[in-house]
């Protein structure tokens, strides 16, 4: 197991190499002058210049990008042109928001995946199995943006339970308890498309090992479904059911964006949203550079949590 | 013969399919007293795995029970209330299956599961207490070891030792009786009759019942008290062991022993043709198109009469009264 | 079988679906058991209906997308002369769907097809030539993978610039990926198959071998994940609409009318969720149809 995390680990530095590698090409693929672009359009000449200098524009791309390279390293992500701010520390902010967000609608979904999935499975073509994936195909299907304006509607304007967006109130805000608050709309938008997927996921996955002939013994064991279904079923489904629930979560760093926007949740979907209005380059490749990473490493941990559950992963490293 | 312990009547099981349904298990009748072991002997296909799921209910869609009656210490395990029914297995009627690999959790040590079905029928009231039982029920199979096996996984054990432990996970809760489905097929030859000998000893030192499902006559010659032989769904002839098997009446049940290698015998007779598609029997007799001896009436659309003598019973036109 | 013993359970479970693209023979034994499904059937049919409504826009909408309306602003649905009402701007917005749907369905459905053609070719050669050629593509494709696709496909669209051909290049990039992986294994699994290695030792060009022989039984891994992902890349591409992405105003596409009708929440809160109906509608649709598809087309899984 240690060997297979430790191949893991190394063979996470090209993937992270190379994501660097693309946002530098993105930076250069950014029509007209890219110090013009990273410094802003009110920029003077002079600091574009120097800019330029700094960056090596005049140097071949190779060692432009070893210079850019070596400040990332360094943390530094170049500075916001809308915020004058250093880029790292903005996003740094906005990551811990929007990982509240993409947590809890994370666990929500899985809360409620888990549960649709094992009533589908466990009762397979009756009429709950059919509601569980009717309820399923419409989490799924309902965009999140569009989900969210419709609780904004139902929720927050005529029935005033919820804040209509933001993180705090405005006045006498950010308890735990008013951030919760601010939370429940936007986590079941961004939610119910995992929670639809997680469902279908546990369902097929309870299925594959109902139709396995041990369960037919077990039953014959006299055992009790709910046995069954606790300590046996679902311990062999789990594996395929964790990794797709790892994968909705680290789904939901990128797909919370959408519901950020509509909430004004002032996480890196909203970062981006904003600095995109505000051609703030250097903020959108940051937020890019820093997520990249953050997903490459959730993505080793599903693996890796994956490896421990089913000896059969950690024999086969490549591919 | 002894008291009857479970007793199927008529039994009817089918598989429904899309355009046409399967009657896998047709009409089966049979008798099993206690402390006897009855074999059921058929070749693939003839019901015989699907008689012992319908007994103990663990037919699942699009396979079902449309018929018969399973009497059981005076009850009707058919029309049992399914968590009667659950109480049932396993503390009263047990199953071991054919390939043990595929009937253990993957997940769960073998200790873990047989302290499992210890615990769950009340057998230990605690951990120490199951985990003696567990060493005991292990040792009594003939296992040797025991400690290290109880921490193994099923997949770190050979075939023989797992049909060992699913043997012991069957007698833990001390059941009357036993439903062995082809125990021995998986097997090597040389662990076969291992087994043999341990279902044979279990059943004499616990005074169990087995029904002991084989496609194997030899096995039954070792273990039977009375035979039933299956046909395409249906039982074609019944009796006492000795009787059937040295004087076989059904055409079917000689080409059976016929088929099978004796040290008298030096030229085997394998019976012509492929077994009846229970899908799509043929009008008369299912044995008919096989048979050397068919009749007129066999190759007609009647089905053979039932004919019983005794003890003994046959489903063939050569007995039938009036019968050419 | 061979064994004399009689059915497990696993035996009964009938036969493993197909592999392999189907013949043109069972092809229609498949759409009538598709057609058995009456719930699919329905949702093909409305699906077909609404993608004629859009093509057929210059005949179907009822009013100029365009004009606008200044005394009749933010009319709820059900107004006179506007079924489903007017924008902010006075809009109708029946038109305005019908002709945005066009884009929508469009910025939707050209990814997914430009990431079958391009991952579908990578895969092939990944999972064809091995070795290098394939070390290099499939960790090419790790890379891509190191992005949450949301963000990927708004930093790619955000450096090219506004635009629909932006936005469907963004998510191309973004599906290229997963297509090119799905490929892959599929093609290793055909590629060890026997009949190529008798392809192979008897002497066939190496080219005929992979065009004949492979993509027919490997394609449909591929187009049925294509097929499947058809209806989250339309809420995908309309999202980025959603954020100011694609099309720019005042040209219509379900997104980024839903955007502009966010302001008007509070004042016409039914107007203004409208344009989510069609997204949410076509991704439903194709949902249904995939998994009929797929029931149809592997029978254990139903």
């Amino acid at each position: 197991m240690l060997s297979y995390a430790a191949r893991r680990v190394v063979l996470l530095v090209p993937v992270l190499l190379g994501a660097t590698v693309v946002v530098f090409v993105l930076i250069h693929l950014i029509p007209g002058d890219p110090a013009g672009a990273l410094l802003g359009p009110t920029s003077s000449d002079a600091a574009r210049a120097a800019l330029r200098a700094n960056l090596g524009l005049d140097q071949p791309l190779p060692v432009q990008y070893g210079k850019w390279l070596w400040q990332v390293v360094h943390l530094d992500l170049g500075t916001s042109i809308a915020r004058r701010q250093p880029v790292a520390s903005i996003v740094w902010e906005a990551f811990q928001h929007t990982l509240v967000l993409a947590a809890m609608a994370a666990v929500l979904a899985n809360v409620v995946g888990l549960f649709l999935g094992i009533i589908a499975a466990t009762r397979q073509f009756g009429i709950a199995d059919r509601s569980a994936m009717g309820v399923a195909a419409l989490g799924t299907a309902v965009p999140s943006y569009w989900l969210g304006l419709i609780l904004v509607v139902l929720l927050a304007l005529k029935v005033q339970l919820f804040p209509t967006g933001g993180m705090t109130s405005a006045i006498d805000g950010g308890s735990p308890g008013d951030i919760l608050w601010h939370l429940v709309l936007p986590a079941v938008a961004a939610g119910a498309a995992p929670a639809g997927i997680v469902a279908r996921t546990v369902r097929a996955s309870v299925l594959e090992v109902l139709r396995l002939d041990f369960v037919q013994a077990l039953r014959a064991r006299g055992l009790s479904e709910s046995t069954i279904l606790f300590h046996h079923i679902l311990p062999n489904a789990l594996p395929a059911i964790l990794t797709v629930m790892g994968l909705q979560a680290g789904y939901l760093l990128g797909g919370v964006a959408f519901v950020e926007v509509v909430f004004s949740w002032p996480g890196i979907g909203n970062l981006l949203f904003l600095s995109i209005g505000q051609r703030d380059y250097p903020v959108i490749l940051g937020v890019m550079l820093f997520v990249s990473f953050v997903f490459v490493l959730l993505n080793l941990a599903v693996d890796l949590m994956h490896a421990a559950l089913d000896p059969r992963v950690r024999t086969s490293v490549t591919g | 013969m002894s008291a009857t312990l479970l007793s199927v009547e008529n039994l009817r099981t089918q598989i429904k399919g899309e355009r046409h349904t399967t009657t896998v298990v047709d009409g089966v009748s049979f008798e099993l007293g206690t402390q006897q072991v009855l074999a059921l002997i058929g070749e693939s296909g003839s019901g015989k795995t699907m008689t012992a799921l319908s007994i103990l209910r663990l037919v699942t869609p699009p396979v079902a029970i449309n018929g018969g009656r399973v009497w059981y210490q005076g009850k009707d395990l058919l029309r049992l209330p399914a968590d009667e029914m659950r109480m049932l297995r396993g503390r009263q009627i047990a199953m071991v299956f054919q390939n043990p690999r595929d009937r253990f959790d993957p997940l769960r040590t073998i200790g873990e599961q047989l302290i499992e079905v210890l615990r769950h029928h009340g057998v230990a009231q605690n951990r120490e207490e199951a985990s003696r039982r567990a060493l005991a029920l292990l040792r009594e199979v003939q296992l040797v070891n025991v400690e290290r096996v109880m921490k193994m996984y099923p997949n770190e054990v050979s075939g023989g030792m797992l049909q060992r432990a699913m043997i012991a996970i069957a007698i833990a809760p001390s059941p009357n009786l036993l439903i062995a489905d082809e125990p021995t097929s998986a097997l090597d030859v040389t662990i076969q009759s291992e087994i043999l000998d341990l279902l044979k000893d279990i059943e004499s030192t616990r005074s169990m019942s087995i029904l002991f499902i084989t496609h194997d006559i030899s096995v039954a010659r070792q273990v039977a008290d009375t035979v039933a032989v299956m046909y395409a769904g249906q039982i074609v002839e019944y009796g006492p062991a000795p009787r059937v098997l040295a004087e076989p009446q059904h055409p079917y049940t000689r080409a059976l022993l016929a088929s099978v290698p004796t040290p008298n015998a030096d030229v085997l007779h394998p019976i012509p043709g492929l077994p009846a598609d229970v899908a799509n029997p043929p009008p008369g007799c299912r044995f008919a198109p096989r048979c050397p001896s068919a009749t007129v009436h066999g190759r007609a659309s009647e089905p053979p009469p039932w004919v019983q003598t005794g003890t003994s019973g046959v489903r063939c036109w050569l007995y039938a009264e009036g019968a050419q | 079988m061979i064994s004399a013993a009689g059915p497990t359970a696993a035996e009964l479970r009938g036969p493993a679906g197909e592999a392999g693209l189907a013949a043109p023979g069972t092809l229609r034994a498949l759409w009538t058991r598709f057609q058995h499904d009456r719930l699919a059937t329905a949702a093909l049919a409305l699906l077909g209906l609404i993608v004629l409504i859009c093509i057929a826009a210059p005949l179907t909408s009822p009013h100029d997308p365009l004009a606008t309306e200044a005394v009749n602003r933010l009319a709820p649905p059900g107004s006179p002369g506007h079924l489903l009402g007017t924008d902010g701007e006075g809009r109708d917005m029946l038109s305005r769907l019908i002709w945005g749907g066009r884009t929508s369905l469009v910025t939707g459905v050209a990814p997914v097809l430009i990431g079958l053609l391009v991952g579908g070719l990578l895969g092939l050669v990944a999972g064809y030539y091995g070795g290098l050629t394939r070390t290099v593509i499939l960790r090419a494709v790790d890379v891509l993978f190191a992005f949450p696709a949301v963000l990927l496909a708004i930093g790619i669209a955000v450096t090219l610039g506004p635009g629909t051909s932006h936005v469907i290049i963004a998510l191309a990039v973004v599906l290229v990926p997963s297509v090119a992986r799905v490929t892959e294994s599929a093609t290793i699994s055909a590629c060890s198959q026997e009949y190529i290695e008798a392809a192979k030792a008897s002497g066939v060009h190496d080219a005929s071998i992979v065009l004949y022989q492979l993509v027919s039984n490997v394609a449909s891994a591929p187009l049925a994940y294509c097929f499947s992902i058809i209806g989250p890349v339309i809420v995908f591409a309309a999202g980025l609409n959603f954020l100011g992405l694609g099309i720019q105003p005042p040209d219509p596409e379900w997104g980024s009318m839903l955007y502009g009708l966010q302001s008007s929440l509070l004042v016409a809160p039914l107007t203004s969720i409208v344009p989510g109906i069609p997204i949410a509608l076509a991704a439903l649709l194709l949902d249904v149809i995939g998994n009929a598809v797929r029931d149809v087309l592997d029978p254990r899984l139903a």
